[in-house]
């Protein structure tokens, strides 16, 4: 009888409307360790991160559209790019890169493309079959955020977060589907259910400090027990299904770690994300509106310092997504199938990319209202944005649309539009390691490699 | 050499490449890659499939998909949730979402594991009394045999002691510091979220003499057989038979199949499997033009795919069972609403009836509406779509899609043409005749059958041609589409095809050279029970590919 009664208390007390507050100072770690180092303008001055985000769109885009006109600091936004206008002198717009590792290796010409982009290595062998070519598995190494991650990660709640915005989960993923990966056959999927995402980084919000704390004590001896079980069958095991325990065993361990969870305190501009009324995630008319809820989410995840690395994939590489709402009224991949002479389909492909321009300049205005330091969240973040192809109809991995927003902390000169000539995209994802601290000369396939992009600072 | 030849040769060159692209790349497979081979995996190594002579390929370890999951949880808890609904969705290859190579854990999985799990014990714990086997007045004792007994069917295998003593450390450490409830529900945790609940780990029986392949301890092969027919874990008879060493011979494992193939559970197993194979999931998500198919309300979604289901589950179970019934049966199932959308006679009232169908018109699968809705475009038919849907799912045949710079629009709708009239560039277009020769001639059979598939008789005015013919294989011509249906009924391609789609879902994998014997076998038992799905299940347990594990690093 006893115990029923504390138990009511306890739910009593977790119902309560004023409860919302210590929810969120519970969750952030704030009243277990309340000290002066780790105030809001403590934590400030000692520490401002550095943030970044992938930001992936499909099926190439239309380069004559996209690529700007003009000098290196004076040029004009082309019509796909125009949206971006009010975060001009954020961007660093780069033509002539070519995703080189997508034109070899197993796959067809949309898995390299995605399977690469991040990970700047051919694809391993495996079951799917694609396209063409021989048939591919999934990427043969860690993506570029993953490895930043991995650098960065361990201060904040989550080492990264990746969302998607239908990603073709029901219909079957492949790796068609994935473009993020924790290392060779590792894919990490992205999270397309913004409510699920909300639950996963804003949860435990349901618990009062002491439930928490209690769950996560639990959680912890709990998933103590759980690593030796897998450490121990692991040795028993054939190489291919001991890597597979050992990815599992690092996911668990990385769960845990979270759980120690950082005590930073919350920063003025974290507020617990209102989803409105709920949607149906997966319908295709729904797609803006999932991705609005998901930017905001990836935003505020931000704001609270809960993560560092985040991915935004919007749909996947092949994409069927109907684009109505600026009145495409035919699958995305069909339409960039098209030839270059058929004018009305390139201007709605242009229409299409332009919307997913409008798109990022939403993020970057999102992240410019997070007060941080003495500017905002923005002003310590590079978003990197790309394609799997460059051109739909040639399924080509050149000129690869690459567009930065945001100098990533004073690090990439931006404002500029730069040229190259047939320059590896691997370059560029060596310059981003740099730009975090990774002081690596290679990423990916060494081959693609002739050291970190250069005029980018 | 002119501009004009030179587009020639170019021309040639694609349409080439598009007939060497699209011949082949059929059945067989190379250390579980697709390989050029054109299905017929009996050329070679023939002689190696002897009595005595094992031969299979490598099994890699699998772990749960959320159906088997869920249904796990379900038979081990009676939890009905299904906590498994919003895990991850699983990467999907070979057609199916149980292939093993292509499963992994992200730390986004395993975290839905954990939370999963908690919920799970939580629930279970509510009643204590039903969850112990024992009385909770000796709360370490019962705790032991708790973890014992429970640790035995989650597990699916006895516990070693030394596992007995770390989950019990758990338990206690809890119990002490909480509570026994806390401690139950902890040790249950850690259970939940083991590898040897999460996967299906099998190390296999010492082999014998240095041997390539190692037979699988009885345990092993419970969970083998009662994931494969169905879906879930082991139950009681059959972990009995395990601890008794009744899972050692074919024939025992024979026994064991025909009792679990009499259950109820094999029926969600054999649906889970024509849900993959025939894609039926995607008629929940059809989109119809409402202008050009009034008639198509989102509310007819789920009978489209109530009519298939409740159709394949009887011919299977209740039926004759075999191949050919279901592909040229000429009765279905349906409801009032559903009979008036097709605009054919029907029962009255919500329950699903059976039906029986204008053999001139419909018979089998194919003709079902919701396949044909799903295989075709939200305005119009698509032969392409059709005929690829035949070409793949049936026949086994990989396709690819256009090659680059080549559009894959449909032709332009014209009120004075038929479907069939518009689609002619394909054949007349050599840089699309080798790919679209493979299918349009297939998707021409179903043009009886509009974007929703109901049945014209004419389009536009014109009466409807629905004869073709299927190339590249053993159907050839055929007269229209009930024509169409009866001849992929009888293929032996279809048949091969079959057993190739069973063999990768049955077995979680794609086949290899070590499996053309078990291949082999299994195409000679399916013909010997005129090819019967129910029988073929209990031959999928009884070739090298089942009964033997490849020891891994050894060469055959």
């Amino acid at each position: 009888m006893s115990r029923r009664i504390s138990r009511r208390s306890l739910l009593r007390g977790a119902g309560g409307i004023a409860i919302g507050l210590p929810f969120l100072e519970a969750m952030m770690g704030c009243s277990r360790s309340k000290g002066p180092s780790t105030s809001t303008s403590a934590r400030a001055a000692m520490d401002t991160p550095k943030r970044l985000v992938l930001f992936f769109s499909p099926n190439g885009t239309v380069v004559n559209r996209w690529r700007p006109a003009g000098s290196e600091t004076g040029f004009t936004l082309s019509d796909i790019l125009a949206p971006l206008e009010p975060h001009q002198r954020d961007l660093l717009i780069l033509d002539g890169m070519v995703n080189a590792p997508a034109g070899y290796g197993p796959g067809d010409d949309h898995e390299r493309g995605i399977g690469c982009l991040w990970t700047g290595k051919e694809l391993q062998p495996g079951p799917f079959q694609g396209g063409a070519g021989d048939p591919s598995g999934f990427a043969d190494g860690i993506s570029v955020d993953q490895e930043i991650a991995n650098r960065i990660g361990g201060s904040s709640r989550f080492k990264s977060l990746e969302f998607g915005v239908q990603t073709n989960d029901s219909a079957g993923a492949t790796v068609w589907d994935r473009m993020c990966y924790a290392g060779p056959n590792q894919p990490l999927p992205p999270t397309s259910n913004p409510y699920a995402a909300f639950d996963r980084i804003f949860g435990d919000m349901s618990a009062d400090s002491g439930q928490l704390a209690r769950r996560m004590a639990q959680r912890r001896s709990v998933l103590d027990a759980v690593t030796d079980d897998y450490s121990q069958l692991a040795q028993r095991l054939g190489a291919s299904d001991r890597r597979k325990l050992e990815a599992h065993l690092t996911a668990i361990r990385e769960v845990e770690l979270r759980l120690a969870g950082s005590d930073s305190g919350r920063p003025p501009a974290c507020q617990r994300p209102d989803l409105g009324v709920p949607i149906d995630h997966t319908l295709n008319d729904n797609f803006p509106a999932v991705g609005r809820l998901q930017m905001d989410l990836l935003a505020m995840a931000f704001a609270c310092d809960l993560t560092r690395v985040a991915s935004l994939q919007w749909s996947s590489s092949v994409s069927g997504t109907v684009h109505s709402w600026v009145g495409v009224n035919r699958d995305h991949h069909g339409l960039s199938h098209e030839s270059d002479g058929n004018a009305d389909a390139q201007e709605q492909l242009v229409r299409i990319n332009r919307w997913y321009a409008e798109q990022l300049a939403y993020l970057i205005a999102k992240l410019k209202q997070i007060p941080e330091g003495q500017g905002t969240a923005f002003d310590n973040t590079v978003i990197v944005w790309s394609n799997e192809l460059a051109k739909g109809n040639e399924h080509s991995h050149a000129p690869l649309p690459l567009v930065l927003a945001g100098s990533a902390g004073g690090v990439f000169r931006t404002g500029r539009f730069l040229t190259y000539d047939y320059a590896y995209h691997n370059d560029l994802l060596i310059a981003l390691l740099n730009a975090f601290g990774i002081n690596a000369a290679t990423f990916g396939n060494p081959s693609w490699c002739r050291g970190p992009l250069p005029n980018l600072s | 050499m002119n501009f004009r030849s030179m587009a020639i040769r170019l021309l040639f060159a694609i349409a080439l490449w598009c007939v060497s692209g699209c011949s082949g790349r059929s059945s067989l497979l190379n250390n579980g890659l697709p390989s050029n081979n054109n299905g017929d995996s009996q050329n070679t190594g023939e002689a190696l499939c002897r009595a005595g002579v094992t031969s299979a390929g490598s099994s890699p370890m699998r772990r749960l998909t959320r159906f088997e999951y869920n249904n796990t949880v379900r038979d081990l808890l009676g939890d009905t949730t299904e906590p498994a609904r919003d895990f991850a969705p699983e990467e999907q290859a070979l057609g199916f979402n149980n292939n093993a190579s292509v499963l992994t854990v992200s730390p986004v999985l395993a975290e839905q594991y954990m939370t999963a799990a908690e919920g799970l014990a939580a629930r279970a714990a509510q009643n204590l009394p039903a969850l112990l086997p024992c009385d909770p007045s000796d709360q370490q004792g019962c705790g032991r045999r708790f973890i014992e007994s429970f640790g035995k069917r989650a597990w699916r295998r006895p516990l070693q002691p030394d596992e007995v003593d770390r989950l019990y450390a758990v338990f206690n450490q809890a119990r002490t510091t909480y509570d026994f409830s806390t401690g139950i529900q902890m040790a249950m945790q850690v259970m939940l979220q083991s590898p040897a609940f999460l996967y299906r780990v099998e190390t296999g029986l010492l082999p014998e003499g240095g041997a390539a392949y190692a037979r699988l301890t009885g345990w092993e092969m419970a969970s083998r057989l009662s994931y494969m027919l169905w879906s879930s874990m082991p139950d009681d008879a059959l972990l009995a038979a395990a601890e008794a060493g009744q899972l050692s011979t074919a024939d025992q494992i024979a026994v064991q199949a025909r009792r679990m193939l009499a259950d109820p559970k094999a029926r969600q197993a054999v649906a889970n499997f024509h849900q993959q194979w025939l894609k039926l999931d995607k008629i929940d998500r059809l989109e119809k033009d409402a202008t050009v198919f009034p008639s198509f309300q989102p509310e007819l979604r789920p009978l489209l795919r109530a009519e298939t289901a409740t159709f394949i589950d009887f011919v299977i179970w209740d039926d004759r069972g075999d191949l050919q019934t279901l592909l040229s049966a000429s009765y279905s199932f349906r409801n009032s609403a559903l009979s008036q959308f097709y605009g054919e006679p029907g029962p009255s009232g919500d329950t699903f009836q059976r039906v029986e169908l204008n053999p001139a018109r419909r018979l089998g699968i194919l003709t079902h509406a919701g396949i044909l809705a799903l295989t075709s475009k939200s305005n119009q038919t698509s032969p392409v779509q059709r005929g690829k849907f035949v070409r793949e799912q049936l026949l086994c045949d990989q396709l690819p899609p256009p090659p680059p710079g080549v559009a894959a629009t449909p032709p332009a709708l014209d009120p004075t043409l038929t479907t069939r009239q518009r689609f002619a560039a394909h054949s007349q277009n050599p840089a699309c005749a080798g790919c679209h020769q493979l299918m349009d001639p297939v998707g021409f059979g179903l043009e009886n059958f509009d974007g929703v598939g109901k049945w014209r008789a004419e389009e536009n005015g014109i009466a409807i041609d629905a004869s073709g013919t299927v190339i590249n294989s053993d159907v050839g011509a055929y007269s229209g589409p009930t024509d169409l249906a009866q001849k992929l009924a009888t293929s032996d391609k279809v048949r091969a095809c079959a057993v190739t789609q069973w063999f990768r879902f049955g077995y979680g994998r794609g086949e290899t050279d070590d499996d053309r014997c078990s291949m082999r076998a299994l195409k000679t038992q399916f013909a010997a029970s005129g090819y019967n799905i129910r029988e073929l299940l209990l031959a999928l347990t009884q070739t090298d590919a089942f009964l033997y594990r490849k020891i891994e690093g050894s060469a055959p």
